[in-house]
C-alpha cells in the first residue's frame, strides 16, 4: 500500500512535467501560428503584373486599332513615359526603382507558323531585365510575371500579333 | 496533515502557472490581432492597385472605417491618414509605424478629407 501511494505521488510530479511540456508545446504552436497568420504580407503581385500588362496594352492598341507610334524609331526610349508608366518605387530595403520589367514585341501574322508568328517587327523593353531571368527560375520567391499574346489590325487592316511580358517583383513586401 | 498542506500548495502554484501561462498565450493573440500594421498594408495596397487600374478623369470612392477606427482607438489624427506623394502611398494609423507601397500608374492622385461614412475620394488627374 505504501509502495502505491510513493509512486502515484511520483506519477503525479512525472505528469505535471508532461503537463508543461504539452502547454509549452501548444504554445509554441499558438504563437507559430500567429506569427505566420500575421506576418505574411498580403501577395498582390499577380494582380500588379495583371494590371501593368493591361496598361502596355491599352497603351499599344488605342481606339481599337494598333498604335502607329510604335514602330517610330526610338519608341523603346520614350516607352514608358508614352504608356503613362513611372517604374520609381519607395525606399525599402535594397530595391533601387528595379522591381518592374516589361516588354512587348510586335509580329507580322502568318498563319503557316507556329502560333500565327511571322518575323518580328518592332518591340521594346523597360525596367530591370535582370529579372526575366529570376521569373524564368519559377522558385516560390521568384518575381511573379505574366505574358500574354493577342492579335490586333491596323487602320489599313493588316493583321499583327502582340506578345507582352510583365513582371513584378517586390520581394519582402509581398513574399518573405 | 504537513503532507495534505503540501500538496495544496503544489497545485495552488500549479494552478496559477497555468493560468499566467493562457494568459500570456491571450494576451499575445489579443496584441496581434489589435495591430494596426496589418491595416495599413491593406489599405496602402488596396489604393495602390486602385490607382494602378485607374484612368485619368476617374473619381474613386473607397470606405476607410476601418483605418478610421483604428486611427481614433490609437489618437490619431484622421486627416494624416493618408497622403499620396509623388506615386507612393503612405498610411499611418499610429505614431511608431506606417506602410508605404508604390504604383507605376504615372497619374497625379488628389485624396479627399474623410466623408461621411468614412469614405474618402481619389481623384485622378
Amino acid at each position: 500500500m505504501n509502495f502505491l501511494i510513493k509512486n502515484k505521488h511520483g506519477s503525479e510530479k512525472l505528469l505535471s512535467v508532461y503537463w508543461f511540456a504539452i502547454l509549452f508545446i501548444v504554445a509554441a504552436g499558438i504563437v507559430y501560428m500567429a506569427l505566420l497568420f500575421y506576418g505574411i504580407p498580403y501577395d498582390v503581385r499577380e494582380a500588379e503584373a495583371n494590371l501593368l500588362l493591361n496598361k502596355v496594352s491599352d497603351c499599344l492598341v488605342q481606339n481599337q486599332y494598333l498604335n502607329n507610334e510604335i514602330f517610330l524609331e526610338g519608341f523603346e526610349e520614350t516607352f514608358l513615359e508614352k504608356c503613362g508608366l513611372t517604374f520609381e518605387v519607395e525606399n525599402f530595403g535594397e530595391w533601387k526603382d528595379d522591381q518592374y520589367y516589361v516588354e512587348f514585341f510586335i509580329f507580322s501574322f502568318d498563319d503557316t507558323q507556329e502560333k500565327n508568328k511571322g518575323g518580328i517587327l518592332t518591340g521594346a523593353k523597360a525596367g530591370e531585365f535582370h529579372l526575366r531571368d529570376l521569373h524564368s527560375t519559377k522558385l516560390d520567391k521568384s518575381p511573379f510575371g505574366i505574358e500574354r499574346s493577342f492579335y490586333a489590325l491596323d487602320e489599313s487592316n493588316v493583321m499583327y500579333v502582340v506578345e507582352i511580358l510583365s513582371i513584378v517583383n517586390k520581394e519582402g513586401k509581398n513574399v518573405r | 496533515m504537513q503532507k495534505k498542506g503540501e500538496m495544496l500548495t503544489e497545485n495552488v502554484v500549479f494552478i496559477i502557472l497555468n493560468l499566467a501561462f493562457f494568459a500570456i498565450i491571450i494576451l499575445f493573440l489579443f496584441l496581434k490581432m489589435g495591430s494596426a500594421a496589418p491595416i495599413e498594408e491593406k489599405y496602402a495596397k488596396q489604393i495602390a492597385l486602385l490607382v494602378d487600374a485607374a484612368r485619368p478623369g476617374m473619381l474613386i470612392s473607397l470606405d476607410i472605417s476601418e483605418a478610421v477606427e483604428k486611427a481614433e482607438d490609437k489618437d490619431w489624427p484622421l486627416e494624416k491618414i493618408i497622403s499620396i506623394e509623388d506615386n507612393v502611398v503612405m498610411i499611418q494609423l499610429r505614431d511608431d509605424g506606417y506602410y508605404v507601397y508604390s504604383f507605376f500608374n504615372d497619374v497625379d492622385v488628389q485624396v479627399s478629407d474623410i466623408l461621411e461614412g468614412d469614405k474618402i475620394e481619389l481623384k485622378i488627374k
